[in-house]
């Protein structure tokens, strides 16, 4: 057949990813063979600058990496000449080479895409359904592809986070085995513009990890200062209010004081005692001599 | 919100089915999981539970797609024939399956081990049970023969050890008769200890012993014998033969019960 879907993804990171995010790129452009790689961006330029990037490739849609502070990751999906975008916040990453991942795929063989229900229910879902199924489905006679459908990914949406998951289909009664990667989306925001633009829906339920970070240790040093605020009203009530009592004339009344003892002066250094090894033993010799003495008398 | 709906009606693209390959359900139910009924919203936390929705999620597309695939002729087996390369290298896999078949052994091992020690505590307890049941066998064995020494029962039983005791209850009213005879304390404490006699009191007065005034001799109880000159010239063997011998003093003691 012809291949017509001309769908062509960019996938590529700024400076600064780790090598999780790395090996993630990876697998996704092994898992896509609709994508094309590039070379790691500078963090200088602006973002709008990934579109003229993307043109030049010829690509209409771009997964791009960003990492920040060597800690967290974020992700683009877009849509480049002029279509929406999304910003998400990547966690919980676990690649293909990960050896609890024990399920395997033809290189370039077309997914099936599994939605949660949940996709459908709320408009901001069902625009980042749509750009899911554009982005991650292979197109039909692409010429790096096999013509098996033998994996499935999955999409499901779990304590307001994206879950993603990708097995592989052994039979025909769907038994499934994990091959990998796996990743966890937290929206941020969805533009109407690629890289930009008005900001069509922020997501209420998202926490920067700076936030998350801060009030970590912000619950730290409340903890830390309540124990000293409580040690110091300990110490206020130690102290306390102490009565003043009175002095009794009368006190002094039955005070007589101790008679003078002579003050003698020792000139000569007294005579040292002589070492006692075993006091035990020494007992019992005094007593046997005691004894003995004891008998000769009786 | 308006925005929103307004950039996807833009955005969509009227794709067939074919190109997308997408399905939206909802997990398989289990029929064995009890939580499908009680609560349908999964835990996050719980990881078991998490990842067996998005299992069965998985499982509820395949489900529905691969009929729809077949109709629409698109291959979804791989003929065995086919080579081609995969997502993780074979190198990759190898590793996999040594990990998964160390992990296998380990197992088996550890399993093999808790059962030997199983099998020997097992093993210990019967042998001790064994060497009590010969011990009790034994003393049996003795009793029953001190018993026929001594005369309280006159049957030979205890050789055949297959007699039942129905048999013996049968046979001889007399031993019924006789089983009266001692005491139930007297039997209690002759089945506690044996017949072997108690070794304290074997040499203090019993009351036969005391009414028996068989060895009683007058002339030697008043001092009139002939004396003791008499009896270290001649009269020796006459003083002497007032005692019974030993053999004599056995059978008069056997008739005497």
């Amino acid at each position: 057949g012809k291949w017509k879907n001309k769908e062509r993804v960019l996938i590529f990171s700024s400076r600064g990813i780790n090598f999780r995010t790395r090996h993630l790129m990876q697998d996704l452009r092994t898992l896509m063979p609709h994508s094309k790689a590039d070379t790691k961006m500078d963090r200088k330029d602006q973002l709008f600058v990934i579109n003229e990037v993307c043109e030049m490739k010829n690509c209409n849609k771009c997964i791009f990496f960003e990492a920040k502070k060597k800690q967290d990751l974020y992700m683009w999906l877009s849509n480049t000449p002029q279509g929406p975008s999304a910003k998400f916040l990547v966690q919980n990453v676990h690649t293909l080479a990960e050896l609890k991942m024990t399920g395997n795929c033809l290189r370039g063989s077309r997914p099936l895409l599994s939605f949660d229900p949940i996709f459908d229910q709320e408009p901001h879902y069902t625009l980042l359904k749509e750009l899911f199924i554009q982005i991650f489905s292979t197109p039909q006679y692409h010429p790096k592809s096999q013509p098996f459908v033998d994996h499935v990914f999955t999409f499901s949406i779990t304590d307001e986070r994206i879950w993603f998951r990708n097995y592989q289909i052994i039979e025909e009664d769907a038994s499934l085995v994990e091959i990998g990667p796996r990743f966890v989306l937290n929206l941020i925001k969805i533009f109407q513009g690629s890289f930009g633009g008005p900001t069509l829906y922020e997501n209420p339920h998202y926490q920067s990890p700076n936030m998350h970070r801060r009030l970590l240790r912000l619950s730290v040093a409340a903890k830390f200062r309540e124990k000293q605020q409580v040690k110091e009203v300990q110490k206020i009530k130690k102290k306390g209010t102490k009565v003043l009592v009175e002095e009794d004339p009368t006190e002094v009344v039955f005070e007589t004081p101790a008679e003078e003892k002579p003050v003698e002066i020792q000139l000569v250094k007294p005579e040292s005692k002589p070492i006692v090894k075993d006091k035990k033993k020494l007992r019992k010799i005094q007593r046997k001599k005691q004894k003995k003495l004891f008998r000769t008398e009786g | 919100q308006d925005g929103l709906k307004q950039c996807l009606a833009e955005f969509r693209q009227q794709l067939t089915w074919v190109e997308r390959l997408d399905v939206t359900l909802g997990p398989v139910t289990d029929p064995v999981s009890q939580s499908a009924s009680t609560s349908d919203a999964v835990d996050p936390e719980n990881d078991f539970q998490r990842e067996m929705s998005f299992y069965r999620q998985a499982q509820a597309a395949v489900l529905e797609a691969l009929p729809r695939l077949r109709k629409l002729q698109v291959p979804t087996r791989r003929p065995d024939d086919y080579f081609a390369e995969m997502a993780k290298s074979d190198q990759q896999m190898q590793k996999i399956r040594q990990k998964l078949k160390s992990k296998q052994e380990a197992m088996e091992r550890s399993e093999k081990a808790k059962q030997l020690r199983a099998m020997r505590k097992y093993g210990k307890k019967v042998q001790v049970e064994i060497l009590q049941r010969r011990q009790k066998e034994k003393k049996n064995m003795l009793n029953a023969v001190k018993k026929y020494q001594k005369g309280l029962s006159d049957k030979l039983d205890f050789l055949d050890e297959e007699q039942t005791s129905s048999q013996g209850n049968k046979k001889g009213s007399a031993s019924q008769r006789t089983k009266k005879g001692p005491n139930a304390k007297r039997r209690y404490k002759n089945q506690k200890f044996g017949f072997g006699g108690k070794k304290k009191g074997s040499k203090w007065n019993t009351k036969e012993s005391f009414n028996d005034v068989s060895s009683f001799q007058s002339k030697v109880a008043h001092n009139k014998g002939p004396g003791k000159g008499g009896r270290g010239g001649k009269g020796g063997k006459k003083a002497l033969n007032k005692r019974p011998g030993k053999r004599a003093r056995q059978k008069m003691k056997n008739r005497a019960r």
